[in-house]
């Protein structure tokens, strides 16, 4: 595999981000992740690294180089981010659990497929064309998706999702995908910060027109500039793909094919959560077990 | 997902080294069995084996966890292993004992002295069907909870709690011994702070501060507990539940019917433990023994024809009130 990425993540006006993105791959397949925790409801930041890592960790675990059935282990990552942040909110007895949003993009043998949950979107950019893009899981968004008769009329608040990981109800969600990819195809990912400021036919001008590490940055800029005194964080990653024989290489492009098969590059950050349950390991139950009977035998012998 | 819940090992598993005789309770933690150890001494091995993460087919030793419910399992194996914990700093007549903790088909066991008995909850309904004024003698409620608090007073010496203690865990052994059970829901919270899953509460015998998560607990909360049993003992009936008495209390009607058939002083006890405000409680088992047990004689106030009316007046203008009460609050949300 061979192909270029860039992200970048900013704040915006907000007091802090809760945006995370990053991207991991082996030899034979790579994964886009982006979350946005939401506002609302406590700790958002922490929802979108806990989101990523449990994806990045369950990739990790999988693609061995290529993961065996990319839909179960997409369908597989989510559900296991969304009880990763319940456990978390439970664990600490939080009244109400973090939530994030999520975008999970994954690209093997020269196709990528995709889901989403809630409002962070992915775009896949062909020649200078918009070919597909996540219709987010919000009030406003599936009111047009409606035929225009059933459609409400009333403005709708676009920021209400009925569908997030973290929440006590079951997220929705879809894959999609394989869709086979062509030289200089372009999939990014972003959360809302740049779509609502930023149209489609801006963002699919800058992916087409410019390599992806000036298309990722001016986008941004153009977003933050755009959301003036309010804006929200702005994040977006975007990957150009690239046929393995094209001879023509992007500056500072990734091949996977001089990598041995045993390697995993991620830019996610492990480490958030000392998971409290995860340490529990045979080792630690077996610890458990014995000082337990330790004690047994101290108690039994005081008595005696 | 299977909504069956998992098969419990048949008669004659041998389990580290204890033969399985038969199935005695199950919960949403898993299977209790009678069993049978090396030495022909009987008893009680918990299975961990929560019916909501793990499946188990008939026939087969190991349960079987989904990997997505793997990290619930393990959070659900740490109170399992607290509770072993807890159990086995003590050794108390009144507390029930742990003896073993091994782990076998890939789960984990805990052995336990088998106690031959009813609980406590068992005799209440029993004696309440009699329809007498007693449900039982004051003096069977003293020696009884004379016993319970000296085993809590050791639990909470140790620095835990139980946090669900109900009729339904005191165990009254054949022997007649007083014995507290099911120590799930215990937390060595005395010492430490925050990281804990708040436990579950039994609604009528939690205190207030049960329900509510910032306020801290201690062994006042055990003791709220304590006086709620007591009542069921006179009453036959758990208590109303903590919010409920916060939002309307008739303990007070409740515990005054009551004068004349119990003493005064156990009245009293029961009010005084089951004070709303935890610093109004007695703050330790100690204190509340020596109330329990102080001597001298017993005074029992009976009431006069004229309170005995005016009593039943009351349920029925409280009955009334209730009622405007729920009228009031259906039209306030309405608004």
């Amino acid at each position: 595999m061979k192909f270029s990425v860039f992200q970048v993540s900013r704040k915006g006006t907000r007091a802090k981000n809760e945006d995370r993105m990053g991207y991991c791959y082996t030899r034979g397949a790579a994964v886009l992740l982006l979350a946005d925790g939401m506002g609302g409801h406590p700790e958002g930041e922490v929802a979108a690294q806990l989101a990523l890592q449990t994806v990045a960790a369950l990739f990790q675990k999988q693609a061995q180089p290529e993961l065996p059935d990319i839909s179960a282990f997409l369908n597989e990552a989510l559900m296991a981010a969304h009880r990763q942040i319940l456990l978390y909110g439970l664990d600490r007895g939080m009244l109400d659990s973090p939530r994030t949003t999520i975008v999970v993009a994954v690209v093997q043998d020269g196709a990528v497929s995709w889901t989403h949950c809630g409002d962070s979107r992915m775009y896949l950019v062909r020649q200078a064309a918009l070919q597909t893009r996540t219709r987010d899981h919000s009030m406003m968004e599936q009111n047009l998706l409606r035929p225009t008769s059933a459609r409400r009329t009333d403005k709708i608040n676009r920021n209400v999702l009925f569908t997030c990981l973290g929440s006590p109800t079951k997220p929705v969600f879809n894959v999609s995908g394989p869709v086979t990819l062509q030289q200089g195809d372009k999939i990014m990912l972003c959360s809302d910060g740049l779509w609502s400021s930023v149209t489609d036919q801006a963002i699919v001008k800058a992916l087409s027109t410019k390599s992806v590490d000036l298309a990722v940055p001016d986008l941004v800029e153009d977003a933050l500039r755009l959301g003036g005194d309010s804006c929200d964080n702005v994040t977006c990653i975007a990957l150009a793909w690239e046929t393995p024989d094209s001879l023509d290489s992007t500056r500072g492009s990734i091949s996977t094919e001089s990598i041995s098969d045993g390697v995993f590059a991620s830019t996610v950050q492990a480490g958030w959560l000392d998971s409290a349950a995860d340490d529990l390991d045979d080792a630690a139950i077996e610890r458990s077990i014995a000082e337990i009977n330790e004690a047994i035998r101290r108690t039994a012998g005081k008595k005696a | 997902m299977s909504k069956v819940k998992p098969s419990p090992l048949p008669p004659d598993t041998v389990l580290g080294g204890y033969r399985v005789i038969r199935r005695v309770a199950a919960g949403g933690f898993g299977v209790v069995y009678l069993a049978i150890g090396p030495d022909g001494q009987q008893v009680a091995i918990k299975e961990y084996l929560p019916a909501s993460l793990a499946s188990r087919e008939p026939g087969t030793l190991a349960p079987q966890v989904a990997p997505e419910k793997l990290s619930l399992y393990r959070l659900g194996l740490k109170s399992f292993f607290e509770e072993g914990r807890s159990l086995a700093q003590i050794s108390h007549p009144s507390v029930v004992s742990v003896m073993n903790f091994f782990r076998e088909n890939e789960t984990v066991y805990m052995v336990m002295n088998y106690l031959e008995g009813a609980s406590l909850q068992d005799f209440i309904i029993t004696a309440r069907d009699l329809k007498q004024a007693k449900i039982f003698r004051e003096s069977t409620i003293r020696s009884l909870f004379d016993e319970i608090l000296r085993g809590l007073r050791i639990v909470h010496q140790h620095k835990m709690l139980h946090l669900d203690i109900k009729p339904a865990n005191i165990f009254i052994t054949d022997d007649n011994k007083a014995v507290l059970i099911d120590f799930g829901a215990a937390r060595e919270v005395l010492s430490k702070e925050g990281n804990f899953i708040r436990p579950m509460y039994t609604p009528g015998f939690a205190a207030p501060e049960m329900y509510r998560r910032d306020s801290s607990m201690g062994p006042w909360t055990d003791i709220y507990a304590i006086g709620a049993c007591i009542y069921a003992c006179m009453q036959g009936y758990p208590p109303s539940e903590a919010p409920q008495r916060q939002a309307s209390d008739k303990m007070a009607v409740a515990l005054k019917k009551l004068q004349g058939v119990y003493s005064d002083n156990l009245i009293e006890v029961v009010q005084w433990c089951m004070a709303l405000d935890p610093l109004s409680r007695p703050q330790s088992v100690f204190t509340l023994q020596k109330e329990l047990n102080r001597g001298g004689e017993r005074r029992y106030t009976k009431l006069s024809m004229g309170e005995k009316v005016r009593l039943q007046f009351d349920s029925i203008v409280l009955g009334t009130k209730k009622t405007v009460l729920r009228a009031t609050e259906m039209s306030k949300k309405a608004k």
